[in-house]
């Protein structure tokens, strides 16, 4: 690929949309896909990180992606965006690592309780939304704050079911489970997600007393 | 309520049950307020987890980000192995030596294969007899000549 003569001293770059740069890059051309990183970098590097919560591991994984991605230009379809795509090459190398961190690692009871319920079968129902009239930025803290606390399972459940909208049967296939331990998963991420949430706001309103 | 309703509660909320299941559910959210608190504290989490996912910079300068993925693909570039030989040139390898090896096995079994000398000779046994003889293995034949004198 890379041998071939780039398109982009005919390209401008900046203005050209996802879908044309991609066409240049699957010709060899090195720079139409290096503003395609530019555009794109921030949303991908998040996502490894949302998955791997550790900044080196999310930038060197995130890079690993784009490299991937070069190599595959070849299979992008354009049914979904571009960076829809990367998002998915970037989630699926995650939780490669993520398995083979796991495989090195005994199993647990906290991995049992991600199926079965641990403490959050116990958990009262949290209402009202501990989280409601918070400034975007404060809910933002918050929720990152959460989530870091969350089990890798529970919160890689999380991220493919909630924030990249796939169904059940799809996040069992990327998970490796079965569709029944995803909707277990889900249910008790979801409600440990609320009890975190309630204790943070609970802990603020502590901090702002004393 | 029993974790199986719980499961149905959620799957309802997230738009995963037959249209005859979800009217199940919906008649146990109606008749029942645990189930009614337990919906809307999965819907809110929903709700705000959407809202408020955090943006997150790469926390590099755009160019010292792209030079380590530059050099990455053109690692793997000058690392690539060759191209695969294709079906054809694999079978031809397995074929060639195989068939080499009964061309030879059939050379040194049937001697009917075997090529003749080219060369065909001319020998005089009995010089003082003054005969001559003539043996080609090419043609397979032999001509003595016994002068008459």
């Amino acid at each position: 690929m890379g041998s071939s003569k780039p398109k982009s001293k005919t390209l401008d770059l900046t203005s050209a949309p996802d879908e044309v740069l991609v066409g240049a890059a699957r010709e060899g051309d090195m720079a139409a896909f290096e503003e395609l990183v530019a555009r794109h970098r921030d949303k991908v590097y998040a996502r490894a990180f949302s998955i791997l919560r550790k900044e080196e591991d999310a930038l060197d994984l995130s890079q690993d992606a784009w490299v991937k991605a070069w190599q595959r230009l070849g299979q992008f379809q354009g049914d979904a965006s571009f960076l829809t795509w990367m998002t998915r090459i970037t989630i699926n190398l995650s939780l490669d690592r993520l398995r083979r961190r796991q495989r090195l690692q005994a199993e647990s009871i906290e991995q049992m309780d991600e199926e079965f319920g641990g403490v959050e079968r116990h958990l009262p129902v949290v209402t009202p939304n501990p989280t409601e009239g918070l400034e975007r930025a404060e809910l933002r803290a918050r929720i990152d704050q959460a989530m870091a606390q969350l089990t890798w399972a529970h919160r890689t459940v999380l991220i493919l079911h909630e924030l990249e909208g796939l169904e059940y049967k799809e996040v069992a296939k990327r998970m490796g489970c079965s569709t029944g331990t995803i909707m277990s998963r889900l249910f008790y991420a979801r409600r440990r997600l609320a009890a975190l949430l309630q204790e943070l706001k609970a802990e603020r309103s502590r901090d702002s007393q004393s | 309520m029993t974790h199986k309703a719980e499961l149905n509660l959620q799957a309802w909320l997230d738009g995963e049950l037959s249209v005859r299941a979800a009217a199940e559910v919906e008649r146990l959210v109606a008749a029942d307020p645990a189930a009614r608190d337990l919906v809307a504290e999965l819907r809110w989490t929903r709700q705000v987890l959407r809202a408020g996912e955090v943006e997150r910079p790469v926390p590099e300068s755009r160019e010292f980000y792209w030079s380590k993925i530059e050099r990455a693909i053109r690692a793997a570039e000058a690392t690539a192995p060759a191209p695969r030989p294709s079906v054809w040139w694999r079978w031809m390898r397995l074929v060639v030596p195989i068939g080499a090896a009964a061309a030879l096995a059939m050379f040194f079994t049937l001697p009917s294969l075997r090529v003749a000398p080219s060369v065909a000779e001319i020998e005089n046994h009995l010089e003082d007899m003054g005969s001559f003889s003539f043996r080609s293995e090419s043609e397979g034949m032999t001509v003595i000549w016994i002068a008459s004198d």
